[in-house]
């Protein structure tokens, strides 16, 4: 396929995965998926690679490939999938990363063939398990997260698995969610089929087919390429996770990059052990921020798809938090994904000093709540935070604003106070606002972490949060400070109580107010080195204590 | 000024003019009420005073066409002053009062990037810096009830912030206004009677509907632009008014429906699409003379590429949209923007040829301009191609450099591909075809519509080469060309009615209980709208107030709108919504779930006071025989020799491959096409 025809290939397979996107967005339920856009679509080659993403979440994007890889390695292998099929997990050791992640593959096939997999990845909002959200942070086997699902056709040739649904709905907390938003995901699959079917009537089932490889083969000649103009060497850098809700000890993200002419490798050997909490990621989810780290560098858009990680070696020795073996608890994996991904920019830093920012927040703050009416009526709601992005030599970090290994939007406070419709409204947002002072000083400031504080207005409720750098700060660069802290505190009858940055089931009651205070962003450069008037800026619009 | 009297018996018939400003030109299209005559006009655009410009197109036309400027009796105005003055942000001081604890949601917004990779960027300062968002000591929730009163003092710290900010504009944008606006108009009533001038702009006024974030960006957007088009349009009208003009003005909006002068001062927010609405209008009045009841117009010009869609004879709406990355959550026309013109620029990296978003402007403009310009674009492949004319181009005001259009391509695409000229000059145009293509498909996807039941309606400078190439993606076998394109959003404009969009935000489980709800909520849309077009001088059968609501299945965050027609909500009518919005559901997302809960968020009233429309008679072609020129064009692989028609000129039956030119537009007519004289295009 020439250059030309394989550019307009190249745009429709990514149209395709950005029809498939807005078909989840509009049709999903839960306010995991249609408000915080916790969810991903891709297109994949016949063989299971990807080759097309849509613009959402790189946590998931670098990672679904690796998934259906599992799959149709361990599992179900290609060659046996029919039209029709649609084969779902959620099992982290199977190809999913957390429990909460629903993975949905469809094959696509024309006159009998297989010439490509489409895939979406919702977050639900609850896959059962011992908390609300299935989020638990004080889970220690992957057991207690909620219910695992193995590679399974919920559809065998257009036939729905209706025993495997209702055993599905039977597990979770809100299975009318659970059903909507899978339905979401389904309409998804076949919209990203009838482009594959429009794509090869255009291109020919074998011109798309073989266009795929090219794409594959093309961005991975732009990563040699982007890699072969870093500086050769050895870069090492360091960053620790608070601890793992378990125990409090910190653990340590490691990570040595060499640059060897257009080659990268990543040594991961000296992360530390699979903790005993939920904060381990599995080697296929660590992968996600390997992916995105060396995307975000690199000094040339490349298109992103499995062909980029080609030039790049992992080495990751099986049983370390980023390497996590069953049956570890995974439910943070996120945690630790974030942590080496400002692991990972740290290292690169050291590379190409003026294109990295000091580090974001690093961490999604994951909090739930199971609200408990007076009538025992129950409801969940997710949320999930952002903070600070890092200074950037050319500017300011960003305030309040999704960064790195996620991407999620946040819930209006009218969606989630209006929820309820007849009856009355189980949580009030009291408060959500920037955080001054949360910035890492530097000649460019990092941006702001944020304030969110909820009320619980009905009899009780239990609360589990997920969140991190509440020990160790977003580092700065270059003589930048580093960002502040977060925070987690109860607020009750008055009085203020902090907690720690992972929380499981705690009761609530009436009255009880929960305050998160998210990180900011590490600083850039010398604060010294400060423009003056950005500095009085900061102090008029109160960016600053 | 005298009101214009829109019907009735003895009613003197007059001048009507649309007119629409864009950067480079202002388009008039004069209608003679009497007569039918028909005439176009185009005049420089006048930047740092529009109404200049509009003033002399006015007086040009009334020496070119023979009418006095007092028989105007009608003046229908599309303007980009609201549009331009956010892009560039030349907005006042405005200040935003908010609930105690949420000032800085402006600011946070919702927080999701759209370059996912990009470490830099993404994030603009918001509208109102944080030092003049002023929290007020108030809660209500979100059933309606009032958690902290607004009290007197809380009013008078409020005030008081007001005039240390040195406010030129106020926002009032509270939580919850939606299910109660008590505070927010308690707050707004203050404001106006102890600062009578001052702009106050109210969330539940502007923009009644759930969602934080959207009602308060709708809401300052509002704000910030009333001393923007409240001072142009006390300007125009005063400059009117002593060029003897007894004329009404009424402004398009961004829902393609027309308004008065005091309202669009009030709630200049609903201008913002103004601009590109009167193509879309245009469209759905030449959808009309057809026959069509599905078309897909399409505005190609120097940088970019608009689509609108109209199905079933209507155009399309969203109810929410977006300027410059700043969400507006108002009925609009849709119209899908994407970067692609005649100057977009193409260029290989990584071994990728990629064409736009990034445009070579008008300075230095496409190489072929001879202003410096050494990129190659979409403009510079067609001169290479031989699709353009280098003599003709503009009418023959600028001459193309043929020479430095090879050149480009040579060195920046064909060269690093290994491609021959012709080769990457034909891979430039195929890979932007398929990127225009895309973009219909996509509107059109988003409604469960199939393009091949669609035409296409081709206007703009550039979009006339493309047009059938780009049919061909999409598998359209018919495609217009209209008479006057380069002034065709002005006839759109020409053919608008009033139009005034109402709307109550409340959510409601869709049953028998919610029934006494929506009688309430429709009664008062009804009266309010009785109300606006009584203001208007519409008689009462030129009226027409349908009903539409925005319906979800419970949980969902996206409603569709369905359309209710001039009911009264009872189960009957009920029922048949909910049947509407199944069978929406399904065509649009491919299931539906009848038995599950609905949720009714928004109901919806658009209030229309249809214009007169009297027929119409264009100026007749200067139209002679002759024989067609012809040039080289090179096509499919290989150079042939083409026949040029002039437009003026064409004869009863034009096969594809042929190029037809006009003045401002040359039309490519491609292999497999054939026309006549109307210029619409079929496929075999």
């Amino acid at each position: 396929m020439g250059p030309v025809e394989l550019e307009i290939l190249r745009n429709g397979l990514t149209a395709a995965a950005a029809e498939m996107d807005a078909t989840v967005w509009r049709t999903s339920r839960s306010t995991v998926v249609r408000e915080l856009l916790d969810y991903s679509t891709a297109v994949f080659d016949r063989d299971g690679f990807n080759v097309a993403q849509s613009a959402r979440i790189p946590q998931h994007l670098g990672s679904m490939g690796a998934g259906l890889q599992t799959v149709a390695r361990d599992f179900l292998p290609l060659d046996g999938w029919e039209d029709g099929d649609v084969v779902i997990t959620n099992d982290p050791y199977c190809g999913g990363q957390h429990i909460p992640d629903i993975l949905a593959f469809r094959a696509v096939f024309v006159d009998g063939r297989r010439i490509a997999v489409v895939g979406t990845l919702c977050h639900h909002l609850d896959m059962g398990g011992m908390a609300a959200g299935s989020y638990a942070a004080n889970a220690t086997e992957v057991f207690q997260e909620g219910l695992r699902i193995p590679p399974v056709r919920l559809l065998r040739r257009g036939v729905m698995n209706q025993e495997l649904l209702a055993t599905m709905r039977q597990n979770v907390r809100r299975p009318d969610m659970l059903w909507g938003d899978l339905q979401a995901q389904l309409a998804s699959l076949v919209v990203g089929e009838n482009n594959l079917h429009r794509l090869a009537a255009r291109h020919g089932a074998s011109g798309l087919v073989e266009g795929c490889i090219q794409l594959l083969d093309g961005s991975a000649a732009a990563m040699r390429g982007v890699i072969a103009r870093m500086p050769d060497g050895r870069y090492e850098f360091e960053d620790f996770l608070d601890d793992d809700g378990i125990t409090a000890t910190p653990i340590r993200i490691h990570a040595a990059v060499t640059i060897a002419g257009e080659a990268m490798t990543v040594d991961l050997s000296g992360c530390g052990p699979q903790a005993l909490g939920p904060v381990n990621a599995t080697l296929a989810s660590s992968g996600s921020a390997i992916a995105y780290a060396v995307l975000a560098v690199a000094d040339v858009p490349v298109p992103p798809n499995a062909g980029c990680m080609r030039p790049i070696q992992v080495i990751a020795p099986e049983g370390l938090v980023v390497s996590a073996r069953h049956p570890a608890p995974v439910a943070n994996r996120i945690a630790a994904t974030h942590r080496l991904a400002t692991t990972l920019l740290g290292a690169l830093a050291q590379a190409v000093p003026d294109r990295v920012p000091a580090a974001y927040y690093g961490a999604s703050y994951v909090c739930s709540f199971q609200t408990i009416g007076a009538g025992g009526a129950r409801g969940v709601l997710v949320e999930i935070e952002v903070g600070g992005g890092g200074g950037h030599p050319l500017e300011d970090g960003p305030n309040a604003w999704s960064c790195g290994m996620h991407n999620n939007a946040s819930i209006p406070v009218e969606m989630i106070e209006g929820e309820t419709i007849d009856g009355d409204v189980p949580l009030t947002i009291l408060r959500y606002a920037l955080r001054p002072g949360s910035g890492g000083a530097g000649r460019h400031r990092g941006g702001l972490g944020l304030v969110r504080e909820w009320r619980v207005d009905c009899p009780a409720a239990v609360f589990t949060a997920n969140a991190e750098r509440f020990r160790f700060a977003p580092y700065g660069l270059a003589g930048g400070g580093p960002g502040a802290t977060g925070r987690l505190t109860l607020v009750r009858d008055g009085a203020e109580t902090a907690l720690g940055s992972k929380v499981g089931n705690l009761r609530l009651q009436q009255g009880d107010v929960i305050r998160l205070e998210t990180s900011g962003g590490g600083g850039f450069g010398d604060p010294a080195a400060r423009d003056a008037d950005a500095t009085a800026q900061d102090a008029t619009q109160g960016y600053t204590d | 000024m005298v009101p214009y009297v829109l019907a009735g018996e003895g009613v003197a018939l007059g001048i009507r003019i649309g007119i629409d400003i864009g950067g480079t030109f202002t388009d008039l299209q004069i209608l003679d009420e009497g007569t039918g005559a028909l005439h176009s006009l185009k005049t420089p655009t006048t930047p740092d005073d529009p109404s200049r410009g509009l003033i002399d197109g006015i007086d040009a036309a009334a020496a070119r066409f023979g009418f006095a400027i007092s028989d105007v009796r009608l003046l229908l105005h599309g303007t980009t002053i609201a549009t331009n003055a956010v892009l560039e942000r030349r907005l006042p001081r405005g200040v935003l009062l908010t609930t105690a604890g949420f000032r800085d949601v402006l600011e946070i917004g919702r927080h999701a990037r759209r370059d996912i990779y990009g470490l830099r960027g993404g994030r603009e300062p918001p509208l109102i810096p944080r030092d003049r968002r002023v929290e007020v000591a108030e809660r209500t929730r979100a059933g309606g009830s009032i958690e902290h009163a607004l009290l007197p003092g809380a009013i008078a710290a409020a005030l008081a912030a007001v005039d240390v900010l040195a406010a030129d504009a106020v926002a009032i944008a509270l939580l919850h206004a939606c299910a109660n606006p008590a505070h927010e108009l308690a707050l707004a009533n203050a404001l106006r009677t102890a600062r009578p001038g001052l702009p106050v702009s109210v969330s539940s006024e502007v923009s009644p509907e759930l969602r934080e974030y959207e009602r308060t960006s709708t809401c300052v957007l509002n704000a910030l632009l009333m001393p923007v088009v409240g001072g142009y349009l006390r300007q125009l009208e005063a400059r009117l008014a002593a060029r003897g003009m007894r004329a009404r003005l009424l402004l398009v909006q961004s829902n393609g429906g027309v308004c008065s002068a005091a309202q669009a001062a009030a709630q200049p927010v609903r201008l913002l699409l103004s601009g590109p609405s009167g193509g879309a209008l245009a469209a759905r009045d030449a959808a009309a003379r057809l026959g069509r009841q599905d078309l897909v117009g399409i505005d190609m010009g120097g940088t970019s590429f608009d689509v609108c869609v109209v199905a079933g004879g209507r155009l399309t709406l969203v109810t929410q949209g977006e300027v410059d990355g700043l969400p507006v959550r108002l009925p609009m026309v849709e119209i899908r923007t994407i970067g692609a013109g005649g100057g977009s620029v193409a260029a290989v990296e990584a071994g990728r040829l990629l064409v736009g978003p990034r445009s070579a402007g008008a300075r230095p403009g496409p190489a072929c301009y001879g202003h410096g310009g050494a990129e190659p674009t979409v403009t510079d492949a067609n001169l290479v191609l031989g699709r353009l004319d280098p003599v003709s181009f503009l009418g023959g005001q600028m001459r193309l450099d043929g020479a430095a259009a090879r050149a480009a391509v040579q060195s920046r695409v064909a060269g690093p591909l290994g491609l021959s000229i012709e080769a990457a000059a034909e891979g430039i145009l195929a890979v932007t075809n398929a990127s225009l293509a895309a973009a219909i498909r996509l509107s059109l996807f988003e409604k469960g519509l199939d393009p091949r039941s669609f035409a296409l309606l081709s206007f703009g400078g550039a979009g006339g080469l493309h047009a059938t190439a780009v049919a061909d993606e999409l598998g359209v076998t018919e495609v217009a060309f209209p008479p006057d394109a380069s002034t065709f959003s002005a006839w759109g404009i020409l053919q608008s009615d009033i139009v005034h969009d109402l709307a109550r935000g409340r959510l409601l489980r869709a049953g028998p209980g919610c029934l006494p709800a929506l009688v309430e909520m429709a009664a008062s849309l009804r009266a309010q709208a009785a109300a606006l077009l009584t203001a208007d001088g519409v008689p009462a059968e030129d009226r027409a107030m349908p009903l539409s609501a925005d319906l979800r299945y419970a949980g969902q965050a996206f409603e569709l709108v369905v359309p209710w027609g001039d009911v009264e909500p009872d189960a009957g009518t009920l029922a048949a919504l909910l049947d509407g919005f199944h069978a929406l559901h399904r065509q649009r997302f491919s299931y539906a779930n009848p038995a599950d809960p609905v949720e009714i968020v928004t109901l919806r009233l658009t209030a229309i006071g249809r214009l007169p429309r009297p027929p119409t008679v264009r100026d007749a072609a200067a139209g002679q025989g002759g024989a067609p020129a012809s040039r080289p064009v090179y096509l499919g692989g290989a150079w042939q020799d083409v026949p040029v028609h002039r437009r003026s000129h064409l004869p009863a039956t034009v096969h594809g491959p042929a190029l037809i030119e006009e003045d401002y537009t040359t039309v490519l007519l491609g292999a497999g096409w054939s026309c006549g004289p109307d210029l619409v295009a079929r496929r075999g």
